[in-house]
């Protein structure tokens, strides 16, 4: 569950952000629309903990962020958000099974290799996994990088931009993956857009 | 998965980056270890050989010449004195020992010494088999000329003029193996040890003042002499080593035998020193280059992070997005510099080794002294964290950034 209240933000005098309110509980789904510049990627980054917001609130799994110490911050992000970037990026000198283990280390959580394994199945990538990230094709980046979101079991999953590189039917493909695998798992699924190809998935929707 | 590992496939993805880091590395570290090695491994030699020589007389020249060729036998002598002004300093009270040397054959490129038991003595040689030499022309040889000519006790074999193996040969009078020594680190290892008489016997020169290794070859049957410590009108020897009863001794008797006699006394430690300081200032610029190297490695180290950190921006932030705390990342890019360092001091030691063994094989050739010992120096194991150090820094400056990095913005800059 995740909801924002009030939020705003400035990146400088000029440049001010005051976003809509937005709610999304466990096992629903939100697509947040909006064109190039209305400041997407700021909200997301509000709702991932990555900035911090000028005034306003965002709670996550119930409990408020404010208050939160960088370290709790942090945490609670590793914990509860997978985030899905617009370009997949990864570290580039491991493999993709080291990727997708990466969410497990780094939030301080046992390696589940099965779990890669079988999330690497189900999103179709089983016979890259060791090979190199840059090896694969945009659309199995993308897709490695909804297994690396999915490996903490968070109780939020948040997508910016996830199918604005891909072509229809990649779209098509990652857009039901992330929309499964988030049901499978009971988490939020909160996605930022201006790829109106997606406007008739989605039944929530707030426009920016 | 840990930081270990994710560092090494770091250092991976940029081999070349890495490879040009520790090379440099390498070079520098095996050039100061190897320098180290050298350095007290010829010290040693030099101080075991020295041990308890106070003066050493041979003819005039070089006093550096006549320490050379008497303690480490790696010169050829200056020239002949008469046997008898040696044994004239006996009756110097200040005088302990007095060791008269001859030499000037070899055999195999290994010198044949005349002298008395006592030199024997003086370097504490133990027999490994056989007995010491006893009658003229009867010889007793060093570990490394058994392990290297073949000899046997019982083989006979004829010597060559003058001190390189190319000499002509005294076919006519043949030596006679009677003893091998044990090994003892000393320059006994490398030498025929003989009687005086034996030299004379082959030798024979009318002149005796010329020096060995020039004189014209020239055999007469000679006497056959069996006192321990001849003392023979008319006789040459080539040098004498002498101790001292008392440092008093020091003060004045080098300066009364080269005033007042035909001989120049050498003082070991003085000539040492000096041919030290004089290797020191090649030793000291092989220093500062390896310094320089080394210095260069740490830019390397650093230059190859701090690009490396520049494309790798992305992959930080990322990974604190994703829960890692600025520490860890430090820690990760430490590591790398770490590593290279590590790799770079096996590597320059290993390479070192490889030196010293290449060099110990054509020291063996020209001289006879091997310089085989391959273990770690104490000295090498503050190289070691020195190389750390330069690896911690070089990796530490460049990677003091991760603390600045802004996440949010990094990440939404792609």
């Amino acid at each position: 569950m995740i909801s924002s209240n009030q939020l705003r933000f400035s990146y400088s005098a000029q440049k001010k952000f005051s976003f809509p309110d937005i709610h999304c509980n466990d096992k629903e789904t939100l697509l947040i629309l909006g064109q190039s510049g209305k400041g997407k990627t700021t909200l997301l980054h509000l709702l991932a903990l990555l900035l911090t917001p000028e005034s306003g609130d965002v709670v996550i799994a119930g409990k408020s962020i404010k208050n939160l110490t960088p370290q709790e911050i942090t945490a609670t992000r590793a914990r509860n958000i997978g985030i899905i970037y617009q370009r997949p990026h990864f570290v580039s000198s491991l493999s993709v099974m080291d990727n997708i283990l990466l969410s497990n280390y780094l939030a301080n959580q046992k390696e589940d290799r099965q779990k890669a394994r079988h999330l690497a199945e189900q999103l179709g990538f089983a016979d890259h996994l060791s090979k190199k990230t840059n090896q694969l094709s945009q659309g199995e980046q993308q897709r490695v990088s909804i297994a690396r979101s999915l490996m903490n079991n968070p109780n939020i999953i948040l997508a910016d931009e996830p199918t604005s590189n891909l072509d229809d039917d990649n779209c098509q493909r990652v857009i039901q993956l992330l929309k499964k695998q988030s049901a499978q798992i009971g988490a939020s699924l909160v996605v930022v857009t201006h790829d109106q190809r997606l406007k008739d998935e989605f039944s929530n929707q707030v426009f920016l | 998965m840990n930081l270990f590992k994710i560092s090494i496939a770091n250092l991976r993805e940029k081999k070349l980056n890495s490879f040009l880091s520790a090379l440099l590395l390498t070079l520098g570290i095996g050039m100061i270890s190897l320098l180290l090695l050298l350095n007290k491994q010829l010290d040693e030699q030099f101080k075991r050989n020295l041990k308890g020589i106070d003066m050493v007389v041979g003819a005039k020249g070089s006093p550096l010449q006549v320490i050379l060729s008497s303690i480490y036998q790696i010169d050829a002598p200056t020239g002949n004195i008469p046997l008898a002004e040696v044994n004239a300093l006996r009756k110097n009270p200040f005088v302990k020992t007095v060791i008269p040397l001859s030499m000037g054959d070899n055999y195999q490129g290994f010198r044949i010494l005349g002298t008395t038991p006592k030199y024997v003595e003086h370097f504490n040689a133990k027999l490994a088999e056989g007995h010491l030499y006893n009658a003229s022309m009867e010889v007793t040889i060093g570990s490394k000329v058994a392990r290297d000519s073949r000899l046997k006790i019982g083989d006979q074999f004829s010597g060559s003029h003058g001190l390189d193996s190319e000499g002509e040969k005294h076919e006519d009078k043949k030596y006679k193996v009677v003893g091998i020594f044990q090994p003892s680190g000393t320059v006994v290892d490398q030498l025929i040890i003989t009687r005086l008489s034996s030299v004379w016997d082959i030798h024979e020169h009318s002149e005796g003042a010329e020096a060995p290794a020039v004189a014209e070859v020239e055999h007469t049957d000679g006497q056959v002499h069996t006192d321990p410590e001849p003392d023979e009108e008319g006789k040459d020897v080539t040098s004498a080593l002498i101790q001292f009863r008392n440092p008093m001794g020091l003060m004045t008797i080098p300066r009364q035998i080269n005033d007042n006699t035909s001989m120049q006394a050498a003082l070991p430690s003085i000539e040492i020193n000096r041919l030290f300081s004089l290797l020191g200032v090649g030793i000291e610029t092989l220093r500062t280059l390896a310094l320089i190297i080394i210095s260069i490695a740490g830019v390397s180290v650093f230059i190859s992070l701090y690009n490396s950190l520049k494309d790798r921006k992305y992959e930080m932030a990322l990974m604190l997005s994703m829960g890692a705390t600025r520490t860890r990342l430090f820690l990760m890019l430490l590591i790398e510099g770490l590593s290279l360092a590590v790799i770079g001091f096996f590597a320059g030691i290993i390479a070192s080794r490889v030196g010293l063994w290449v060099f110990s094989k054509s020291a063996e050739q020209d001289f006879h002294y091997s310089l085989g010992k391959f273990a770690l120096l104490p000295e090498e194991v503050y190289l070691f964290f020195g190389a750390l150090a330069i690896g911690v820094v070089a990796a530490a400056l460049p990677s003091l950034g991760i603390y600045r990095l802004n996440i949010s913005r990094t990440l939404a800059e792609e």
